[in-house]
This record gives C-alpha cells, sequence and structure tokens, in this order.
C-alpha cells in the first residue's frame, strides 16, 4: 500500500515518459544521433590531428637539446665571474667557457688491443655536469684525464666505456716540433646525435691546459714542460650554453645579445614556426567547430520544434491530466541531452577507429610513441561539455514551444 | 460487484466531509460566465447565465455538436479560459471554494494545473492515450502525477472495465473500445472529485457503447465521483438516470453570431 504518497513526482514522470518516448521513436532519435556524430566526429578527428601533430612538433623540439642551445658567433671576451652569472641563472640549464677552437683539438689513439688503432684527431668539446647533449644519468668528464668520446670516435679507435686511450698535443716550441701525451679514461661514449663530427667531450681543466700547452707554457698538473704557468683570471673568447627550455630560448637570446654585445644564433626560429602554427591551427579548428556547432545547434533546435508540434497532442493530454508549464518544457530538454549523450558516445567510438588508422597508417614516419592524431581525456570532456551545451541551447526553442502548448488546442487533434 | 470504501483507502480529508459538512456540498458555482470563439468569420458566444453542480452529481450536457459542449466540458475541466465571468468557484476537497475566475485572471495557471491533477479526471472522445508507454503506464500515469488514493484503486477499476489482460500491451495494439476503457481507468484511478467525459463512446459501435457508458456511470457512482458528461443522444442519457442541462440556441440580430446557452 503506497497510499501514503501524496507528494506528486511530476519532474521524474516528465523525464520517465521523455525517455520511453525517445526509444519509443528510436528512429527517429537514431537519426538525431547520427547527425550529431557524423558533425562530431570529423571535428574530434580534426582537433586530435592538430593536437597530434602540434604535440608530435613540440615534442620532438623539446626533446632534442640542440633547440635549446645558444651559440655565440665569432669570438669574444668572457670572464669567470660573467660564467658564475650566468649559470646562476634559472632559464639557463648548462654553460661551460670554451677556449680558442683553433687550440681545442687533440690526437687520441688506441694502444691496447690487438693492434693500435689508428689516429683521430678530435674536437675538444668542454663539458661537465648536466652537459644536456650526453646521456643524463651517464657520468659526465670532470676530471683532466676523462673523456667521453664521440660516436664515430668511438667507432675509429673501436673503444669501449672503461678503455684507456691515449691524447696527444704537439706545438712548435722555440723552432722545435714538440709532442706530450696524456693518458685519457673513457668514461662514456656520447649519443649518436650529440656530436656529428669526431670529437671529444672534456673536462675544462684539459682544454686550459691544452690551449696554456699550445701557447708554449708549461702545464703543472700535466707536467707539460714550457713557459711559466697560467696565472691570474682566464678569460674566454666562448662558450657553450644550452637553455632550460625552447621556449626560455628567445628571451635569453635577446638577454645574451644585450648584456655582451655579442650576436648569438639559436634556433628560436623552429620553435616560433611551430608555435604560429600551433596559434593557426587552432584559429582554424575553433572557426570550423563554431560553424559546425551553431550548424548543429540550429539542426536539432528545428527537429525538436517540430517534433513538439508533432507530438502536440500527446504534450496536451501531459497537461490535461496536470502537468504543470515548468515540468512539462523537460520533455524537449531531456530528448536533446539524450541525443548529446549518444551522440558523443558514437562520435567518440568514430573517432578512436579513425585515430588508430591514422596513426598506423603514418607509423612510418612517426617515431616510437608517437602518433599523428590523439587526444587527452579533457579533450572528450570538453566535447561533451559543448556538445550538451548546443543541445540545451537547441532545445530552448523546443521548450519555449512546449510551454506555450495550452492543454484545450492540442487534445482533440488527431 | 459490491464496491468496499474501506479496502479502498478513501483519504482522511473526503471522509470528514461525508460525515462532518451539513448541507450541500457544492463541487461547482458558475454565474454570467461567457466564452467567445470566433471561426471562420462567425462568432461562438457560450453563455451559462448559471450553473450549480454538487458533489456526487451526474450531469449530462445533450446537444447537437457545434452547439458548445466541449467548450464547456474544457471550462468545466479548467483547461480553457472563460472570457467573462462573475462567479467560477470549484468547492474541492478543501474547505473554501477555490475561485478559478480569479486564477485565470492572474494566470495562475500552475495552481489550475494542481487542482486538475488531483482533483479532475478527464475522458476524451478518442484516446488521449500515450503511444509509447504500455496500458499499464497510462493508467498509473495520474496515480504517479498524483497519488493520493491506494494503488488498490488500479486494481478494482482495471477489474470492472475488464481489461487486466491488456496492461502490458502498447495502447496501439487495442481496439478502440479497449483505448476507451484505458481512458476511463486512467481518469478514475487517482480518485478524482470530478470525472469530466466527452462523449466518451461516440467512436463505438452502439452496443459496445451502451455497455461501456453504463459501467463508466455505475463506477463513477461507486466512486463517489462528481460526473460531467457530454453525448449528443438524449435516450441514453435518460437511460443512465443523468440530471440532464437545459440547452437552447439564441437568436442574435447578426446572422454571423451564434449564441448557445446552457443553465442548471
Amino acid at each position: 500500500m503506497k497510499s501514503g504518497r501524496r507528494k506528486g513526482r511530476e519532474l521524474p514522470t516528465v523525464l520517465w515518459l521523455a525517455v520511453r518516448d525517445y526509444l519509443h521513436e528510436w528512429q527517429m532519435s537514431v537519426c538525431f544521433i547520427l547527425a550529431l556524430a557524423a558533425i562530431l566526429a570529423p571535428m574530434m578527428v580534426l582537433f586530435g590531428l592538430k593536437f597530434g601533430i602540434v604535440t608530435g612538433m613540440v615534442d620532438r623540439l623539446v626533446q632534442d637539446p640542440r633547440n635549446r642551445e645558444i651559440r655565440p658567433v665569432g669570438s669574444g671576451h668572457f670572464s669567470p665571474a660573467w660564467f658564475e652569472l650566468v649559470r646562476a641563472r634559472g632559464d639557463v640549464a648548462f654553460v661551460a667557457p670554451k677556449t680558442r677552437s683553433l687550440a681545442a683539438t687533440m690526437n687520441l689513439y688506441k694502444a691496447e688491443g690487438s693492434a693500435p688503432s689508428k689516429i683521430v684527431n678530435a674536437e675538444l668539446i668542454p663539458s661537465g655536469p648536466g652537459d644536456p647533449m650526453l646521456y643524463p644519468d651517464a657520468p659526465k668528464p670532470q676530471k683532466i684525464g676523462e673523456v667521453i668520446v664521440s660516436d664515430s670516435v668511438a667507432r675509429k679507435l673501436e673503444a669501449l666505456r672503461g678503455d684507456t686511450i691515449d691524447g696527444s698535443v704537439a706545438r712548435i716550441y722555440r723552432g722545435a716540433r714538440e709532442r706530450v701525451h696524456l693518458p685519457l679514461q673513457v668514461i662514456g661514449i656520447a649519443p649518436p646525435g650529440a656530436f656529428a663530427r669526431d670529437g671529444a667531450f672534456v673536462s675544462g681543466s684539459l682544454l686550459d691546459a691544452v690551449e696554456d700547452y699550445r701557447d708554449g707554457r708549461a702545464v703543472p698538473e700535466t707536467s707539460w714542460p714550457g713557459e711559466e704557468p697560467y696565472e691570474g683570471e682566464r678569460w674566454y673568447p666562448g662558450f657553450r650554453l644550452f637553455a632550460r627550455s625552447i621556449y626560455d630560448v628567445a628571451a635569453l637570446a635577446d638577454t645574451l645579445q644585450e648584456g655582451t654585445g655579442i650576436e648569438v644564433r639559436t634556433r628560436s626560429a623552429d620553435i616560433e614556426i611551430v608555435q604560429s602554427l600551433d596559434r593557426n591551427l587552432s584559429i582554424v579548428f575553433w572557426v570550423v567547430a563554431l560553424v559546425a556547432l551553431v550548424g548543429f545547434s540550429l539542426s536539432l533546435g528545428a527537429s525538436l520544434w517540430a517534433n513538439v508540434d508533432r507530438k502536440r497532442r500527446e504534450l496536451s493530454v501531459l497537461r490535461l491530466i496536470g502537468v504543470r508549464t515548468g515540468g512539462i518544457i523537460w520533455f524537449p530538454v531531456v530528448q536533446a541531452l539524450l541525443t548529446g549523450v549518444f551522440g558523443w558516445l558514437l562520435a567518440g567510438l568514430i573517432y578512436l577507429s579513425v585515430e588508430s588508422a591514422l596513426n598506423h597508417m603514418f607509423s612510418g614516419s612517426l617515431a616510437f610513441g608517437e602518433s599523428i592524431c590523439r587526444l587527452l581525456p579533457e579533450h572528450y570532456l570538453g566535447a561533451l561539455y559543448l556538445t550538451l551545451a548546443s543541445c540545451v541551447v537547441a532545445s530552448v526553442l523546443g521548450g519555449f514551444k512546449v510551454s506555450k502548448i495550452e492543454p484545450s488546442e492540442g487534445m482533440r487533434e488527431y | 460487484m459490491f464496491f468496499d470504501r474501506n479496502r479502498l483507502n478513501i483519504g482522511s480529508a473526503s471522509r470528514t466531509r461525508i460525515f462532518s459538512v451539513p448541507g450541500r456540498m457544492m463541487g461547482y458555482r458558475l454565474r454570467d460566465v461567457l466564452k467567445v470563439r470566433a471561426a471562420e468569420g462567425a462568432e461562438f458566444r457560450l453563455t451559462v447565465p448559471q450553473l450549480d453542480i454538487e458533489k456526487g452529481d451526474k450531469i449530462a450536457l445533450v446537444g447537437p455538436s457545434g452547439c458548445g459542449k466541449s467548450t464547456l466540458l474544457d471550462m468545466l475541466a479548467l483547461v480553457l479560459s472563460p472570457s467573462k465571468a462573475t462567479i467560477f468557484d470549484l468547492h474541492t476537497e478543501d474547505a473554501k471554494p477555490q475561485d478559478i475566475a480569479l486564477y485565470w485572471r492572474k494566470r495562475r495557471r500552475d495552481v489550475l494545473s494542481t487542482i486538475r491533477k488531483h482533483h479532475i479526471g478527464y475522458v476524451l472522445q478518442t484516446g488521449g492515450l500515450l503511444p509509447f508507454i504500455s496500458v499499464r503506464d497510462n493508467i498509473r500515469l495520474s496515480l504517479r502525477l498524483a497519488p493520493r488514493a491506494g494503488w488498490d484503486t488500479m486494481k478494482f477499476v482495471v477489474g470492472e472495465l475488464g481489461i487486466a489482460r491488456h496492461l502490458d500491451k502498447l495502447p496501439g495494439a487495442l481496439s478502440v473500445g479497449e483505448r476507451q476503457r484505458v481512458a476511463i481507468a486512467r481518469a478514475l484511478v487517482h480518485r478524482p472529485s470530478i470525472v469530466i467525459a466527452d462523449e466518451p463512446t461516440a467512436s463505438l459501435d452502439p452496443c459496445n457503447a451502451s455497455r461501456i457508458m453504463k459501467l463508466f456511470v455505475r463506477l463513477t457512482g461507486e466512486l463517489n465521483l462528481t460526473l460531467v458528461i457530454a453525448s449528443h443522444d438524449a435516450d441514453v442519457v435518460r437511460e443512465l438516470g443523468l440530471r440532464e442541462l437545459e440547452h437552447s440556441f439564441h437568436a442574435t440580430d447578426d446572422e454571423n453570431v451564434v449564441v448557445s446557452e446552457f443553465k442548471g
């Protein structure tokens, strides 16, 4: 016995009726859902492509540390204090002083093994802790006798990590040709893309030593003979510098250029191209999306409006048995929301299959883990939100028409 | 079948009224009510100078088609506003009569909806059933909206009308006569104070029509409801012992103006 319940349950009843009618007229409902999915799925694919491509490009930019490098053009004059200042900046990931490039070479060869290797003339690259071109977790050259050889040098010397190789520097001193040797421990091999030519990542102290020796000075640390050792502050003609992120490059380059007066070169143009591509694609996407969603809203609105006309009799009967205006306007709103949710689900399924097809198709030109078309969960939610919003806007038309129905008008029409 | 009122769990309010309020129990009280309708260049004026309907009354509106029966029924069902009304009161369970004319003037449609929901059942000439829900859900609809009576009423009404075996079908699967029985069930099941019926059997064959009409009138009597029914068949109305309202057409100077009057 449920006679105790006197409270009217108008809203749940209207919601229930709207759902029943929606299911009963499933052919109509399916048409609405298909119409929505036909608009929403291409929008999702378009957005997925934009997001996938731009994200992929940004990822590539971010992953390649060379995009963060700022290189001086020509030579300057940089004091240790300047290097301290730059190193302390938050937007600088790594900075190392560079000696004169003509002096920064060394002959390398491996004496151990079955037969002595050939001699390789390698450029010396100032490195140290935090060098972004080297493997992040591997040890970095910090002592004068430590070296990380480039990929090509490792191949030519057949050197492995842990090997000891011979490094030698030659000079012409007081008319005589001289050469000194230094045993170098290979503490690692640089990543293949880190340095294209023959090179060795070494500590600053080795670079200083090689430059001093070439200048005719003695180097006490390595017992190389010559004139008085270098003393006092050492100034450098150049630097190796990497910004913290690709987005810091442009501003940091400007600061350096203004502060030192030296011209610098970066890849910031590439970064700007990607950023402006992202902006422009976003504008295109939103224009298309706006047109499509407005069009969909209008078409759904017109359908709901016509539907209210078609269901005039049933809605009049509901008014006759006492459903209030405030209750009955939920009828088209609920049906529009159902269309929105189901259309979104269908569009999501279509999108997912197109996404996997596209990513499969382009898998050849993509790196592992990259996708040309992808959406994040928040994008799906955003699509649902936009869809439901336009459905509600559309059903306002129908709701307005429903609210005008007087029970006495429609109930005798058949 | 004898109708056991206690088993049907009549609400305490109505029991109080039946036993404690002396004198005549008013249903409707109308004075000088006018409805003007324009149609195809002609003007139709329905006037009701005086109409009193008591609780439990069985009223019939008899007249040819176009005499405004449906118009008056719609006004009594609170779905059509009178163009003018000096008095249009409706006595429901509440102590105070409801001033329907005032509600219309003040556009309190939701109040009218609420009164309709709880106190009025309407049987249309055909159907009025929702095609997308089952017969059971159609009948329950008024009960869902105004769950004042026990669900036992449903069992009783459905049993009396002989539609128990159709409950799970959709209305579209039923014959016209069966659909009218369902419509009657829906108008009665929430135990309204007043049941209004607009030629409820007009679309049936005479044999079926008479059977259903008798059943309908008997049921409203057993449930102690006020009944207002429109019919074009005066013989049937007399046979069922309904009180017939006086109806007349009035001549006017303008041939484009038709005046129809109900009184009683």
